[in-house]
């Protein structure tokens, strides 16, 4: 981070989303999730709350899992970032994904990316995580239609099947 | 109402040297920002005291713990997650690694700081008890060069510090004395989780010679800074405890704490539950002494909450044989005491998946066969869980042959009706008791067998618990 611009004025970002090198003109302190749904039409992140408490907005910068309502664009120059957007390989979905789809995982879908992408970091650390740990995972996303249930047998699913493939 | 970015300017020189320079030049006007997780929530709602902010996330300078004999030095960029991570903060200073857990979600912890705590000031912060009472000092920077003060005298009212406008939070400092004292955590709040604390506390204890010879108690959210309770702490001090002193304790509490009503609680219910925490904390204190006189559990649990996780994983193994009840003690890790562990087994246990509990019912041999049969060994099964097996069940070892026969057939009658080996906790019960419980046991439905059987198996871990904290 060596940009030191300090005139009011749209900085020159780079950063890498989704494996992808995209350069964003924005203001310093604009919201990492306005300039990934409005500049760059990722509007798989979406917002709840707007104060880190809800989780929706999750994404992941450098595999390290943050609420993108909370980070200011500039602090993400020379990052790499994924939304919901990049765990797809084209047709196929991600393993979590499609667990989420078979077990009810998702309803209004609201919080579905961000529950996907806490759970992906989850996974990252724990080869097979126990309810106990997916609970802890998920505890900063914040569902109301689900129960959560169906959302914490998906994730057991997904690293069921990642174990078994 | 929603701030307009193109009204605010933000810097990010990179290093903690340009960092500081920039705040020199115009005093005050600058507004450091780390990982955003107060900050940001300001700037929504229109709330920050200037337009212009210094990036000082991820600054090397600040985010690395530096261990030195005598202290550690916890850089104020380093986040939660980075305390959770620290092994000496984990063995050493639990208070901490337990308030790092307890601070927001995930994602936060991977955004907050801990100066970015510190600097925020809020007297319900879960971590600024845990700094009091380790007698944390702080260490500030600027052009001018660094100054070191102890924590307890930064904040000087509501949101209020000794940090003057060019200045940094570079450091906290602890230092490394703590690791023999009985610590004691608990938060209060309208949920588990994700909660701000109603009031919470953060206490060290040691006694000597049945006497309390040290002890650090704070609290937060009853006064309108993080507050360390000195006077009840003099009260306290060189003391037996007992019901009085419990009464007296609480007293002095009342007289120190200054809590409001505000939209988590009330005065009334904070002063209430501030002296209600006091008084478990020393009541735990009295009983870890009973505890530690009994064997060296608290050694046994510190060397434990010290060692890698594989190391750790294999340790606590033979006293339940699922992987994912190990997996989830170890992460529980730093346990402090016996009761401790014992809450942190239960909670793990519950929370498993049948399919764990199975894992754990096979590593035992069936009742009444000193051997394990090898045709369900499992990898769960360890040398020293094979001992304690052939410990509990000596009774049946020694009984008559024709209880063994009639244990046997009984055995061979619920594997075929359940397809698992019968479990029960048998330490304290003779043959013919358990030949009994095995029989009104074949009575019971399968959901109702599973639950009892998980039951037996929590019991039998909860003895080899302390069996273990033997050393």
């Amino acid at each position: 981070m060596t940009d030191s611009r300090q005139s009011r004025a749209r900085a020159e970002i780079s950063f890498v989303v989704n494996g992808q090198a995209r350069t964003v003109h924005a203001y310093p302190m604009e919201r990492l999730i306005d300039v990934l749904r409005q500049q760059l039409e990722l509007t798989g992140t979406k917002e709840g709350c707007g104060e880190g408490e809800c989780g929706s907005c999750s994404v992941l910068i450098d595999g390290v899992l943050v609420n993108s309502c909370l980070v200011p664009v500039l602090q993400v120059q020379g990052s790499s970032v994924v939304t919901i957007e990049g765990l797809a390989a084209g047709e196929k979905l991600h393993v979590l994904q499609q667990a989420f789809l078979e077990c009810g995982g998702a309803q209004c879908g609201i919080c579905t990316p961000g529950m996907i992408l806490a759970a992906c970091h989850l996974l990252e650390g724990r080869l097979e995580p126990t309810t106990e740990e997916i609970r802890e995972g998920l505890s900063g996303n914040l569902c109301r239609c689900t129960g959560y249930r169906q959302i914490l047998e998906a994730v057991a699913e997904a690293a069921r099947r990642r174990t078994a493939a | 109402m929603r701030s307009n970015p193109s009204e605010y300017e933000m810097a990010a020189p990179g290093s903690l040297h340009a960092t500081v320079s920039l705040l020199a030049r115009e005093p005050g006007v600058w507004i450091p920002i780390a990982g955003g997780t107060d900050l940001m929530v300001q700037y929504a709602a229109g709330k920050l005291p200037s337009r212009k902010l210094v990036s000082i996330w991820n600054l090397p300078e600040l985010r690395r713990v530096e261990v030195a004999a005598r202290e550690i030095r916890i850089g104020a960029g380093c986040t939660y997650t980075d305390l959770r991570a620290n092994q000496v903060v984990g063995g050493e200073f639990p208070l901490l690694h337990i308030a790092a857990r307890w601070t927001g979600s995930v994602a936060n912890q991977n955004r907050g700081t801990i100066g970015g705590n510190i600097v925020n000031a809020s007297p319900a912060a879960d971590s600024l008890p845990a700094l009091l009472v380790y007698d944390a000092e702080l260490i500030l920077v600027s052009v001018r060069g660094e100054r070191r003060l102890p924590y307890a005298s930064f904040h000087t009212g509501y949101k209020k510090t000794l940090l003057a406008a060019d200045e940094l939070v570079r450091a906290v400092c602890l230092p490394r004395r703590f690791a023999g004292h009985f610590s004691h955590a608990r938060k209060v709040g309208a949920r588990n989780a994700q909660a701000i604390s109603k009031v919470c506390i953060a206490a060290l204890g040691r006694l000597a010679d049945g006497v309390v010879d040290d002890v650090c108690i704070a609290l937060g959210s009853v006064a309108p800074v993080p507050l360390r309770l000195t006077e009840t702490e003099r009260t306290v001090r060189g003391k037996v405890i007992d019901s009085d002193l419990l009464l007296l304790a609480k007293k002095a509490a009342a007289t120190e704490i200054r809590p409001i009503d505000d939209i988590r609680s009330t005065a009334r219910y904070r002063s209430a539950v501030a002296g209600n925490l006091v008084a478990e904390f020393l009541n735990r204190l009295n009983s870890e002494r009973i505890g530690t006189e009994r064997g060296g559990a608290k050694e046994v649990l510190a060397k434990w909450n010290c060692l890698p996780l594989e190391k750790a994983m294999e340790s606590i193994l033979p006293c339940c044989g699922s992987q994912a009840w190990v997996r989830g003690m170890v992460a529980r890790r730093p346990l402090s005491n016996e009761s401790a562990l014992l809450a942190a087994s239960n909670e793990t246990w519950h929370n498993l998946t049948p399919a764990d509990w199975m894992e754990a019912f096979r590593s035992h041999p069936r009742i009444g066969e000193s051997r394990p049969d090898d045709s369900l060994s499992t990898q769960s099964r360890t040398v020293q869980s094979v001992e304690w097996s052939a410990q509990e069940q000596r009774t049946v070892a020694d009984s008559e042959a024709a209880v063994k026969i009639a244990l046997a057939e009984a055995n061979r009658e619920y594997e075929r009706r359940f397809n698992r080996i019968f479990i029960v906790c048998a330490t304290g019960k003779s043959a013919p008791e358990i030949l009994d419980i095995l029989q009104q046991r074949l009575r019971n439905d399968t959901e109702t067998e599973l639950q009892e059987t998980a039951e037996q198996q929590r019991q039998i871990t909860e003895i080899r618990l302390r069996k273990w904290l033997q050393g």
